[in-house]
């Protein structure tokens, strides 16, 4: 048997033109002999088997693994981001990955639409109703925004106010949509709450608002935007549940691989659901404040915004034989 | 059972790397490296965007939300694999399989964070990474990543020199591997531990049971020399 030292000198140069290759590699350099690198790694990963295999001292064994060990994460480096597949999630995987997600959909569209309509309700027949959930200051403050005063939202402001709302809307409700997410992994508790939390909350303002006579300073402002926001919030929250799910009841996968398995598949949800909501950041800072755009022009750009996402989620990228059968 | 907190992940070519995950205090320094560095570079852009007003105050809120997010995942996604604190303390985000981490894992454990921040200050995070031996936060578990340790650290390094010297019996693979493993420990360890071990292995250096400490420790490192190959001063 070749001993460890007939071993180190018979492969010593094959390791230091391994390691002097890592050294371009991890250092940045474009280019660098990749399939000189790929043959050596396989030769080191050969000798690592058999160094192990024949119980070569430790400090030869440690060499070769940390050589080999670098080789792999250089070797299997993801390679960037293409603009195709950027194309290929707009078109197929977003949209896709919805509709798989139709289950996790409807659940978060009734927590969230269900106390919604109700609070809406309740605030709309009984205008105090709101102090159980708001105190008077944020009340007046709501008021003074879609009221008529000169305070009020959709005031005709500079562009740069434009701006600077556009970057807080990014900030806030993106950031949103990224909690309604993460909680889910608490067992889907967290982005129940927060969808129910959220739709208490519109509901409440939004039935307030309406019985105090600002319908339609409120709801021309909103009606846009909201075909983004609020399916994104749903969306965000669909895909939480979908983590929930997989932790509480991982069926036939271990409750780990459950989780990873439901993670890969809700995460592209969510970057579906970041991408609204920055069209839906835009749309609220350059087009619902917009004072001088009538009204009933309004509602007719957000039926049709409406029916833009609903349509796209539901009907977009279905793979051609489907469409054809 | 295993002591120490070495993860196994086998790679496409049937080779088991061992990882070391890396701990809490470890990662709590290297957040908190990170954390300066966004500080610094939202002190930064403030200056900059603080001219430039309501423009500028857009700027800021988006670099403040793309550094809250998205500081982590252009690091991980990097040729390092890790952010700058984490670079500092040597560590390394790679996926259970021993793999660099890809684009959809590294999204997930980032955007995960808020549930690993909750109730406070990461404490889910701390505690799911101190019940589990492979030191996992809630967004590694979801994202199967691992943070580990760039450097394999060394606990055993060259031999001390001695003459070579033939083991008086012969010697089953794992034994050479002990001799040379106590061998390669030599400049570890205290003179006399290094002596108490070798008393373990005294049949195999062929001497009277009489023999001083010194001789047997020096004839012990004779046979660890004889096992890796040496074979000039063979008597």
């Amino acid at each position: 048997m070749t001993t460890a030292r007939q071993f180190e000198a018979m492969y010593a140069a094959t390791w230091a033109a391994l390691e002097r290759l890592l050294d371009e590699a991890e250092g940045g350099a474009k280019h660098y002999d990749g399939a000189a690198l790929a043959t050596l790694y396989r030769r080191s990963c050969e000798h690592l088997a058999l160094a192990r295999a024949r119980a070569y001292p430790i400090h030869l064994t440690q060499r070769l693994e940390s050589l080999t060990e670098r080789a792999h994460r250089q070797i299997y480096r993801p390679q960037g981001f293409a603009l195709g597949q950027l194309r290929d999630f707009a078109l197929v995987d977003f949209p896709q990955a919805v509709r798989a997600h139709r289950g996790y959909l409807l659940v978060a569209a009734a927590l969230f639409l269900l106390p919604m309509l109700a609070l809406a309700w309740a605030s709309w027949r009984d205008p105090g109703f709101i102090l159980h959930l708001l105190d008077a200051r944020q009340v007046r403050q709501f008021d003074a925004m879609y009221g008529p005063g000169p305070g009020g939202i959709g005031r005709e402001r500079p562009a740069d106010t434009d701006w600077e709302m556009f970057g807080f809307y990014i900030m806030n409700n993106i950031g949103i949509g990224f909690q309604c997410f993460a909680a889910g992994i608490f067992a889907g508790v967290g982005s129940a709450f927060y969808l129910v939390f959220n739709g208490l909350f519109i509901g409440a303002v939004g039935g307030y608002l309406i019985t105090r006579g600002h319908a339609e300073n409120f709801l021309s402002f909103v009606a846009t935007h909201s075909a983004f926001e609020l399916t994104a919030i749903v969306l965000a929250g669909a895909a939480g549940l979908r983590l929930g799910h997989a932790v509480l009841a991982p069926g036939r996968l271990g409750r780990l691989a459950a989780l990873q398995h439901g993670a890969r598949d809700a995460v592209v949800v969510v970057y579906g659901a970041a991408a609204l909501l920055v069209v839906a950041a835009a749309v609220e800072a350059f087009w619902s404040s917009a004072r001088w755009v009538a009204p009933a022009v309004k509602y007719g750009v957000a039926a049709a915004c409406w029916l833009l996402v609903i349509g796209y989620l539901a009907w977009q990228g279905r793979p051609e034989d489907a469409r054809a059968g | 059972m295993a002591l120490d907190t070495l993860y196994q992940a086998e790679t496409p070519e049937g080779i088991a790397l061992a990882l070391r995950p890396a701990g809490l205090v470890a990662r709590a320094q290297a957040w908190a490296i990170d954390f300066g560095i966004r500080l610094g570079l939202f002190f930064v852009i403030s200056l900059v965007a603080g001219i430039a007003g309501g423009l500028g105050a857009a700027f800021l809120l988006i670099a403040y939300f793309l550094l809250e997010w998205f500081y982590p995942v252009v690091f991980e996604l990097g040729r390092g694999g890790a952010t700058p604190g984490k670079q500092a303390l040597g560590l390394q985000v790679v996926m259970d399989s021993g793999l660099p981490v890809t684009v959809a894992a590294s999204v997930v454990r980032n955007l995960l964070r808020a549930a690993d921040f909750l109730p406070f200050l990461y404490a889910a995070g701390a505690m799911a990474l101190l019940l589990r031996h492979d030191f996992k936060r809630l967004g590694d578990l979801a994202a199967g990543t691992l943070v580990v340790y760039r450097e394999t650290v060394r606990l055993h390094g060259a031999l001390p020199e001695a003459p070579p010297v033939a083991p008086a019996r012969l010697l089953s693979g794992a034994e050479q591997a002990a001799i040379v493993a106590w061998a390669g420990r030599g400049t570890r360890l205290t003179p006399e531990r290094f002596e108490e071990l070798a008393q373990l292995a005294r049949p195999v250096a062929g001497l009277p049971a009489g023999a001083r400490g010194a001789d047997l420790t020096r004839r012990l490192l004779g046979v660890a020399h004889w096992v890796l190959g040496h074979r000039e001063a063979q008597r």
